[in-house]
């Protein structure tokens, strides 16, 4: 471990610059998928280094966003924690967002088209009307079909957001038993970005941004007194 | 600050795409078979600005990786064909579909097109057309002398000719129904056609093995629901201010940045 670095006033005030300019990225992506359906915002937290230099650190917030009832009968989403699994030509991918679809053979999946995954591989549906239980039973016109997928991790992991509202799962992966899961029908899931504090949070990122660049100046004009006074022959 | 200003730029730019959609859902609120489009958003690719960090020795640490969004996209507007209100219009040549399946229509360049709308009238050569004029796949020709022209929940077209008492059947309405309906290209004039993503047409008659049953005098309304779409219109607003916000942040941390030199 290299030893405790002097610290220096200036890159510290240049370091929390940084920082509430990360901060201030992943507001603007949060805020700009504020209308994104099964969207996961991101946190940001200052982290202090080994070194006292600040750092924004991000972590997927897995909070639940409101469910909205859409009557659209492949519309899905999960009350609760837990994903649903789709088959992506990258592997297995987590989503929250369960606007599903038919493709042109009847296989039931996302809106990119990737196969949605129940217990036995790739759906696929017959003609008819489709019910989904809460337990995430696919029936048609009566008679079952499969049963969907859906997993969860472990809590406090921080998931890997892909683009598209996917995740990628971790090791710690396990499938939420039947009895456990809330499957609802004819809902979907709003992003769970909420504008309020995150319009706070850009003010006092903002305001924190005009302190530390003061702090910066006032660094650098005690410097300029030290050698422009101090060096001066008597 | 730039990929802020570009993350929320797309903010905006996604939420007037979603206003555009529900401008047109509102144009077509009184559009016979007329289906409401939703717009679907997605997140952008995600920029690892520090890959996961391994410190100390001994107590090792370890951690995550830390990724940046970079903004919103467009993944799809998608067409929803929920059933539509069946309003009753007493016209004789208005016939609604209740259920699944299209009306089959010959376009001019020989392509059949698919439609809800079942606002039909009879052409110079007695052919069954639809409002804009094409004529219905199969072809249902009315005789000159006939009167109480009838179609079946299942289809069946039959007429009274002359002095006839008995109606005589002239034809039999067939319905097209697809795998994926929301695949389906919109033509504009009610019409769509099938791409790879619907799926190839499944033909049969009205009220038989899942296809839809036929409603004479009727036609299906608009399934735009106002209060639904002003309420979503309301949404898009305040998101793209939101956007604007945060655009205005960055673009001031901007300026405090280029005061550290003076």
């Amino acid at each position: 471990m290299p030893g405790p670095v002097q610290n220096n006033g200036l890159s510290s005030a240049a370091s929390a610059l940084q920082m509430l300019e990360r901060k201030q990225q992943v507001l603007a992506n949060n805020l700009a998928n504020a209308s994104t359906r099964g969207f996961k915002a991101e946190t940001t937290f200052a982290r202090m280094m080994g070194n006292q230099l600040a750092k924004a650190d991000t972590a997927v917030d897995l909070t639940p966003g409101t469910l909205t009832e859409t009557h659209n009968s492949l519309d899905l989403a999960l009350e609760g924690d837990g994903f649903f699994v789709v088959d992506t030509p990258a592997g297995e991918r987590f989503v929250r967002n369960g606007n599903f679809r038919l493709d042109a053979n009847r296989r039931l999946t996302d809106d990119q088209g990737n196969p949605v995954l129940g217990e036995n591989g790739a759906i696929s549906l017959p003609q008819g009307t489709v019910e989904v239980d809460a337990t995430g039973l696919i029936t048609v016109n009566g008679k079952p079909q499969q049963r969907l997928r859906v997993e969860r991790v472990a809590s406090g992991t921080d998931l890997e957001h892909e683009g598209g509202t996917r995740f990628i799962p971790d090791a710690s992966r396990q499938v939420i038993p039947p009895t456990e899961r809330t499957v609802k029908q004819g809902f979907l899931e709003e992003s769970n970005v909420n504008p309020m504090s995150a319009m706070t949070e850009m003010l006092t990122v903002l305001h924190r941004y005009g302190a530390a660049q003061q702090t910066l100046s006032t660094i650098d004009a005690v410097r300029g007194i030290a050698v422009t006074d101090l060096a001066k022959p008597a | 600050m730039d990929p802020a200003l570009r993350a929320a730029a797309t903010g905006m730019m996604a939420q007037q795409t979603r206003t555009e959609v529900i401008a047109h859902n509102l144009a077509n609120v009184n559009t016979p078979g007329f289906k409401r489009s939703r717009a679907h958003f997605e997140d952008l690719l995600y920029q690892t600005v520090q890959g996961q960090q391994v410190l100390g020795e001994n107590d090792t640490q370890i951690t995550p990786a830390i990724q940046v969004g970079r903004g919103t996209r467009l993944a799809g507007v998608q067409r929803l064909h929920e059933q539509g209100p069946i309003e009753e219009t007493g016209r004789n040549l208005d016939i609604a579909i209740e259920g699944e399946g299209f009306f089959q229509i010959q376009l001019p360049s020989g392509e059949t097109a698919y439609t809800r709308d079942g606002s039909l009238q009879i052409s110079d050569q007695g052919v069954l057309v639809t409002s804009s004029g094409y004529a219905l796949q199969p072809p249902v020709r009315i005789p000159d002398d006939a009167s109480e022209f009838t179609v079946s929940a299942t289809g069946v077209v039959s007429v009274r000719r002359g002095n006839d008492i008995q109606p005589t059947e002239i034809g039999r309405l067939e319905l097209a129904r697809f795998a994926n309906p929301s695949g389906l290209l919109s033509l504009g004039q009610n019409l769509l056609a099938p791409t790879a993503a619907s799926g190839q047409p499944v033909i049969g008659f009205p009220n038989d093995s899942g296809m839809g049953r036929l409603q004479q005098n009727s036609l299906e309304g608009s399934n735009v629901e106002i209060v639904q779409e002003m309420v979503e219109m309301i949404a898009a607003m305040r998101a793209y201010e939101i956007n604007s916000k945060a655009i205005k942040t960055a673009d001031e941390m901007g300026q405090i940045a280029n005061n550290i030199a003076r």
